[in-house]
């Protein structure tokens, strides 16, 4: 088997990190530098494998894609049989489950983006971890995620790329609930992983729609097939449900699976609380990995969504419909949560969201290519500003704990406290208990001082003083966010999702709908982007601890955890920049005209991924709207956060500047998130709470069930009391009867015997007497024997009576 | 000789019988040396193990196709021939002919699944019962006894072996439950005894009916005869009492589904489960819920359908929307629970709706099949995968909820408690058992990559296109699956360290990972290789079909 | 000849006396002489009533047949020896062992 094979060397992809995943859990878990080389090992062979694939597909498989108009000649793939169902007979038609790997230019620049992505933010971990005494299962965990996502990227089939989809919600849910002492964070946990499962279980009514209907989930048999694309198209889903096609009401499955995944709203709720997982979590799961998946899928499946639909000329599917109302209401409905968050990470949520907004919408009014490069360059900005978050969030920590120690008299540098939070500062990193120094036992959990918290943007200010490379790439990642014209990749990608918009804005009203809130969103995000950095970086510092916040503070070890946290902050901003210019639009005036120079055909990515499709989407001409308004949205955000935080500086404990404009009471709604978890709280999970411990468990299970059975068993029970009082009267009566009777005549008789040797003679004197009379009177009188006999008859009853009484008084 | 040795080795009558010769071997043994305890564990250990080899040896000759016994041509009806089952190993000779029993054994893709699941279950229930420290002798005993029946349940090819080793079945667990259960177990058992009993007294009736009216109670030819209203020699069925074919069937099948209803259980058939399940010892509860509640199942698979698949079709919709009662209902109860072992109890309910739901699908088109009437590609597909879902997720239960029953026990043997309330933050303390604990309750999720997910996702998938909104709604009940699974695993290793548990030893033992370690390792091959047992069951499945 | 009634008489009169020392007396000694002089009545009368009531037939053998009453009486003497011997010696057992010949002293066959 030759693994240099591009059809081969997918399968090999996603083994290193899986296998590490397996050896830590099992073998290398005692020694964290073990565990590091088999970790960090393992993702740079994935890396490694990747890059040689990408570098190749790149310069030596140009042609690589299904879409005939633009020279593809397919794909690399290979595949086994992995379930059988029915006869074992050639190919799909008994449904039979295979699972393979694919590689076509989609997920060719997705292998570009994840293993890099991952590799970084390993490698930050080594840093920011460093000190966490369940360090190695981080890595393990971590592992796994990167193992599961890469699976999920070379995947060929839908089941398979389900199959990683989950692993990685087990995987957030592991690491989002890293520090599982914390309350907090098994809730956050929990609430990942359940809300995420909504749309799971959603998708999955998809997949076995889409199974039942074609007898595959191969994206080759199904995407690359106009045949099964244009049958799905045009059978009624379930003989007409709500007038869907086969493949709308698919595609709505598996929007809603996205719709989990990528923290849409509805099911928005749980991306921010994930950031109670350790900041290197929040990087995965924010860029490389679980949220990127979701918007990978609905890219992933743009053939069969937009299946019978015409999205150039204004025709758009349901599934297509919903995604562009949903990514367009999220985009903007986030963005306004965003403005007035004060935890740095919540912010960066927010965002998350509301960019992954961008995409989805993107993707519902058919701007294919851009929703992709909005993807890449989201991932790389994304994880270099939750790993310059990350570097803050240490940094403030380390300030927090260099403040107490310069108040308390101890040296700045007390070692055990640099990398490692304890519940009494703040309480938001890391409470280890095990191995905590023992001066943490002196500010017991229930520190009377209010909990300081690190992550608050408040308590910042300054910090770029002591550590400007953290703001340096901040401020790069920062400005890919909010659009900065022209030099950032977020300008470019934004860019053409707008263009794309204003492109379709004529055919499609939702295109308008879809160009109007993201253009507002994009005000805002520049807006909450630019407020962030000032409150973070400039300024003076606010508290004690921002003013001692860094984290090379000069020892050897502080030096190389820096060194581990930084450099990869570095070749993200690099990437962060330099990633948008893979997708100019060679109309663009001077920079396209520079571009193209490199790239003859055209923008490069645009004409790579594009070619994933059957049949590539046109290229959009170069319009000066769109980038006008690109522009402007980026000025007017950028310009109402100078006027609001930098011109007049935000002190400790002041009200934020926004209140003022908005109200308090929009603030507040805004800070409370539009009340959606407690909306969320009360319309379903008390309810389903109440039926599951109180309806189901004691109401039907054990009353009505079981109390029906008791009802049957104590109808029997009477039943069989009925049936036995029917014996013990009646039967035991007569049987039993005639041995008391005897018992009772035996007893009143009993007295006969006295032992008295002379009344025994009376008696037979009696006796011999009665019998003689009885003669005589049959000799003499013969007609008077019946009566004479009657009378002595009477006469015994009457003397038995007699002495039954008298025998019974007398035991009485 | 050698070529003999193996044929008798590997008789299924070799297979039956051997765990009670082991059970007489123990109750001797506590005769002769009753101080001898782990003598006795490890003679009954031994005789399982051995029942092991035979089971992994003919599970290996059938799937390969070269059962070493052959089948006995000299099967008593040659209507049989004509019957959808066809069976491997098979062997027929006199037993009760006053009442037209033979001992007729043999197995297919079905038993054979059954009987390696036994095979597994069976040793490592053993290795946990070692911490039984009284009547030891009895307990293990009663474990082969009970071993014995299920295995006799699965090579039955006659109603009235089937029935007898249906109720064989019964009494080593009751016992199990009645002396070593926790402390409401008087109840518990009585309760699963008359439960148990209600089912098979009309199930006893019914095999009374169907051979005083066919003539016969060999299996294979009833299946092919009975729903065509033949009997055993193809002639027309002799009616009783004047009653219609109707009626006589219509009885018969209810009395058939109420008592494999009450074993899987079916919604709301349910109820002797969390208390039988609970109060029953921790081997006891791995093998209950591993093996028995399959046998209600395999009933379903094995008599019901086949046998009445007009009926059968007729009911298809009932049993599915029971099928989603168990599931969605079975999921909040389990959530609702604050014992843990309870809500271990309870997710068997959920799981096992699923195989209900693979059943409904199987249910509702195989008369149709069976008539030769149209089926399209649609629902051949489908009912294929749902059948072969259904099986697989029997095989998938039996090792997943083993595993979490093997695991609550653990942890109740040590601590003595099972209530969830008290537990929190344990995954300090104890981070093997923790991790175990959360890799067996993702398999019991059916966390994709782990076993239970594929079988799962085979019902769902076949199901659909027979019952879209019932298999739709019981998607819910996938959603509630999460819910309990992760309120297990908060309330024992989430949270700030319960202190109370700093100074005690809960840390899961070696023996225990030994017994846990097989379940692992086949839920894992399974979720990432299924097809190493698929075609076995495939290749029965697609034969019923007739593809 | 003296008439059978006066056999009657004299035998109903004896027999009365030994009922009243049978059933008065308390002394078993008097009792059991009671008994016996009962039992006398009761042969005078088989004696006298075989003497006046029984016909004097031959059987063909030449043997006198109709030796009844005479043979009761016979009987009734050997009982009579008998009873006397068993009862003397149970009343001085029972003297022995009770120091009593007192018969209501004596009630251990009471119920």
């Amino acid at each position: 088997m030759n693994f240099s094979d591009l059809n081969i060397l997918p399968w090999l992809i996603p083994i290193p990190p899986l296998v590490a995943f397996f050896v830590i859990i099992l073998f290398a878990g005692r020694s964290k530098l073990l565990t590091h080389i088999i970790a960090i090992g393992a993702i740079f062979l994935s890396w490694l494998m990747s890059f040689y694939a990408v570098y190749t597909i790149v310069t030596q498989h140009k042609d690589l894609g299904t879409a005939a108009a633009l020279g593809g000649k397919g794909v690399f793939a290979s595949s086994v049989t992995w379930l059988v169902n029915g006869a074992t007979g050639p190919g799909t038609a008994t449904g039979a489950l295979g699972m393979g790997v694919m590689l076509d230019p989609l997920n060719t620049i997705m292998l570009f983006m994840v293993p890099l992505a991952c590799l970084l933010i390993f490698i930050y971990t080594l840093g920011y971890m460093a000190h966490d005494p369940r360090n190695t299962r981080f890595f393990a965990f971590l592992s796994l995620f990167a193992g599961a996502m890469l699976t999920l990227v070379v995947a060929d089939n839908l089941l398979l790329l389900f199959i990683g989809w989950e692993v990685m919600g087990l995987c957030s849910y592991l690491l989002i609930g890293f520090w599982y002492e914390k309350p907090s964070a098994y809730q956050a946990a929990i609430k990942a992983f359940m809300t995420t499962r909504v749309g799971d279980v959603i998708m999955m009514i998809g997949i076995a729609y889409l199974w039942a209907s074609t007898g595959t989930l191969s994206f080759r048999a199904i995407l690359h097939n106009e045949d099964v694309l244009h049958k799905l198209a045009t059978t009624p889903a379930l003989g007409g449900f709500l007038g869907l096609t086969a493949a709308g009401l698919i595609g709505l499955c598996i929007v809603a699976g996205t719709i989990g995944k990528s923290a849409q709203f509805p099911l928005h709720v749980w991306l921010p609380d994930a950031m109670e997982g350790p900041t290197p979590v929040s990087a995965m799961i924010h860029a490389a990995a679980m949220v990127s998946a979701g918007v990978y899928l609905v890219i992933r499946m743009y053939p069969l969504l937009s299946a019978g639909g015409n999205p150039e000329a204004g025709v758009l599917t349901p599934p297509m419909i919903l995604m562009s109302i949903v990514g367009s209401f999220t985009a903007l409905f986030a963005a306004t949560i965003a403005v007035s968050q004060n935890d740095i990470k919540k912010v960066l949520a927010y965002s998350t969201i509301s960019q992954l907004g961008f995409m989805i919408a993107a993707l519902g009014i058919g701007a294919y290519v851009a929703a992709a490069f909005h993807l890449i360059t989201h991932a790389f900005f994304k994880a270099l500003l939750f790993l310059g978050s990350g570097s803050v969030i240490h940094a403030m920590e380390h300030g927090e704990h260099a403040a107490h120690a310069a108040h308390e008299g101890h040296t700045a540098h007390d070692q055990g406290h640099v990398p490692d939070a304890s519940p009494a500062h703040g309480g938001h990193e890391a409470p280890h208990a095990a191995t905590e120094p023992i001066e943490h036992h002196e500010h017991p959990l229930h520190d009377p001082e209010p909990a300081f918290d690190p992550q608050d943007m408040r308590n910042m200010g300054g910090l770029g003083r002591n550590m400007p490379v953290t703001m340096w790439t901040f401020i790069i990642g920062g400005a890919s966010l909010a659009g900065f014209p022209l030099i950032t990749a977020g300008f470019w990608s934004k860019d053409e999702i707008l263009a794309d918009a204003w492109h379709l804005s004529a055919q499609s009203p939702l295109a308008v709908l879809v160009l109007v809130s993201l253009a507002v969103a994009a005000i805002l995000t520049a807006f909450y982007t630019f407020r962030q950095i000032a409150l973070t970086f400039w300024g003076e510092p606010r508290t004690e601890a921002a003013k001692f916040a860094q984290h090379n503070d000069g020892t050897a070890e502080a030096r190389n955890i820096s060194a581990q946290m930084t450099a990869p902050l570095i070749v993200l901003a690099f990437m962060a920049i330099v990633a948008g210019f893979a997708g100019v639009n060679p109309g663009f005036p001077i920079i396209g005209a520079i571009t193209s120079r490199f790239f003859p055909q055209g923008a490069p990515f645009a004409n790579f991924v594009g070619r994933t499709l059957l049949e590539a989407p046109e290229h959009l001409d170069f319009s000066w709207w769109p980038v006008l308004v690109s522009f402007s949205v980026f000025l007017i955000g950028v310009g109402m956060g100078y006027a609001l935080y930098v011109r007049r500086q935000y002190a400790l404990g002041q009200k934020d500047p926004m209140e003022d404009i908005v109200g308090a009471d929009i603030y507040r709604i805004l800070q409370k998130k539009y009340y959606v978890d407690e909306f969320y709280g009360w319309a379903f999970i008390n309810p389903l709470r109440w039926i599951a411990t109180t309806l189901v468990s004691q109401i039907v299970d054990k009353g009505i069930i079981d109390g029906t059975l008791n009802i049957i068993a104590t109808s029997a029970t009477w039943i069989g009391n009925l049936f036995r009082e029917f014996n013990r009267v009646v039967i035991d009566g007569v049987s039993d009867g005639i041995p008391d009777a005897i018992a009772d005549a035996g007893r009143s008789l009993r007295s006969v015997q006295s032992g008295h040797i002379q009344q025994y003679l009376l008696y037979a004197l009696v006796a011999a007497l009665w019998v003689g009379l009885n003669l005589i009177l049959l000799a003499v009188f013969p007609l008077a024997v019946p009566w004479a006999a009657l009378a002595q008859v009477v006469i015994a009853v009457l003397l038995i009576l007699f002495f039954n009484v008298s025998g019974s008084r007398a035991s009485n | 000789m050698l070529g003999e040795i193996t044929k008798f080795f590997l008789s299924l009558s070799t297979l039956t019988f051997l765990p009670m010769l082991g059970a007489g071997v123990v109750m001797l043994l506590k005769i002769v040396l009753p101080e001898q305890k782990s003598l006795g564990r490890n003679v009954a250990l031994l005789f399982s193990l051995i029942v092991l080899i035979q089971s992994i040896a003919l599970f290996g000759y059938y799937a390969a196709g070269t059962c070493p016994i052959g089948n006995v041509p000299a099967n008593a009806n040659a209507n049989a021939s004509a019957s959808p089952f066809v069976f491997a190993c098979e062997h027929q000779s006199e037993f009760f002919p006053l009442v037209g029993s033979t001992w007729h054994v043999g197995i297919d893709g079905l038993s054979a699944a059954m009987i390696l699941l036994t095979g597994i279950l069976t040793p490592l229930a053993m290795l946990i019962s070692y911490e039984i420290e009284e009547n030891v002798h009895e307990h293990m005993a009663l474990f082969l006894f009970f071993e014995m029946g299920l295995l006799g349940l699965f090579v039955s090819l006659d109603l009235f072996t089937f029935f007898l080793f249906w109720e064989l079945s019964l009494v080593p667990m009751y016992f199990l439950i009645n002396i070593w259960g926790g402390e409401n177990r008087r109840y518990a058992s009585f309760k699963f005894f008359l439960y148990a009993m209600g089912g098979s007294l009309g199930l006893l009736l019914a095999i009374q009916l169907i051979s005083s009216v066919a003539g016969t109670m060999d299996i294979p030819t009833l299946v092919a005869m009975w729903p065509k209203n033949l009997n055993a020699t193809g002639g027309a069925l002799t009616l009783p009492f004047g009653a219609s074919l109707e009626t006589v069937k219509n009885i018969a099948f209810l009395a058939f589904f109420v008592a494999f209803a009450i074993k899987v259980p079916i919604w709301p058939f349910h109820t002797w489960l969390p208390d039988a399940h609970t109060e029953a010892p921790t081997a006891g509860s791995m093998l209950l819920a591993g093996v028995m509640l399959k046998l209600g199942a395999y009933g379903f698979l094995r008599l019901v359908i086949p046998l009445f698949p007009a009926q059968s079709q007729a009911f298809a919709p009932v049993i599915a929307i029971l099928a989603m009662a168990g599931i969605i209902l079975g999921a909040l109860a389990a959530w609702g629970q604050t014992d843990f072992k309870r809500l271990v109890a309870y997710s068997s309910v959920n799981h096992m709706g699923f195989v209900v739901l693979g059943i409904a699908a199987f249910a509702a088109i195989y008369n149709t099949i069976l008539t030769g009437g149209a089926t399209s590609a649609e629902q051949m597909r489908s009912v294929t995968l749902a059948t072969n879902g259904a099986v697989l997720q029997m095989f998938n239960h039996g090792l997943s909820s083993a595993g979490m029953f093997l695991l609550v026990g653990a942890l109740y043997h040590k601590a003595h408690t099972r209530d969830l309330t008290k537990f929190g933050g344990l995954w300090t303390l104890i981070p093997v058992y923790g991790t175990l604990l959360i890799f067996t309750s993702m398999a019991s999720l059916g966390l994709p990559g782990l076993g239970g997910f594929v079988s799962e996702f085979q019902v769902v998938a076949g199901s659909w296109w027979f019952f879209p909104t019932i298999t739709a709604v019981s998607m819910l009940g996938l959603l509630m699956t999460g819910a309990y699974i992760l309120k297990g695993i908060r309330a024992v290793l989430h949270g700030p360290v319960n202190e109370h548990w700093r100074d005690h030893h809960l840390e899961i033992s070696p023996r225990e990972v030994l017994a846990l370690a097989p379940l692992v390792i086949l839920i894992l091959v399974t979720g990432v290789w299924p097809n190493w047992i698929m075609p076995v069951i495939n290749q029965t499945v697609t034969r019923l079909f007739g593809l | 000849m003296v008439p059978l009634n006066a056999y009657l008489i004299v035998a109903a009169g004896l027999f009365s006396i030994g009922m009243f020392a049978a059933l008065a007396r308390r002394n078993v000694i008097a009792i059991l002489m009671g008994v016996e002089l009962m039992l006398n009545a009761v042969n005078i009368n088989l004696v006298a009533f075989w003497r006046f009531l029984t016909p004097a037939t031959e059987a063909s053998s030449g043997l006198k047949v109709g030796m009844s009453g005479q043979a009761f009486a016979a009987f009734v003497f050997v009982v009579a020896a008998a009873e006397v011997a068993v009862g003397l010696a149970l009343i001085i057992s029972m003297y022995r062992n009770r120091r009593t010949v007192i018969a209501e002293d004596v009630d251990t066959l009471r119920y």
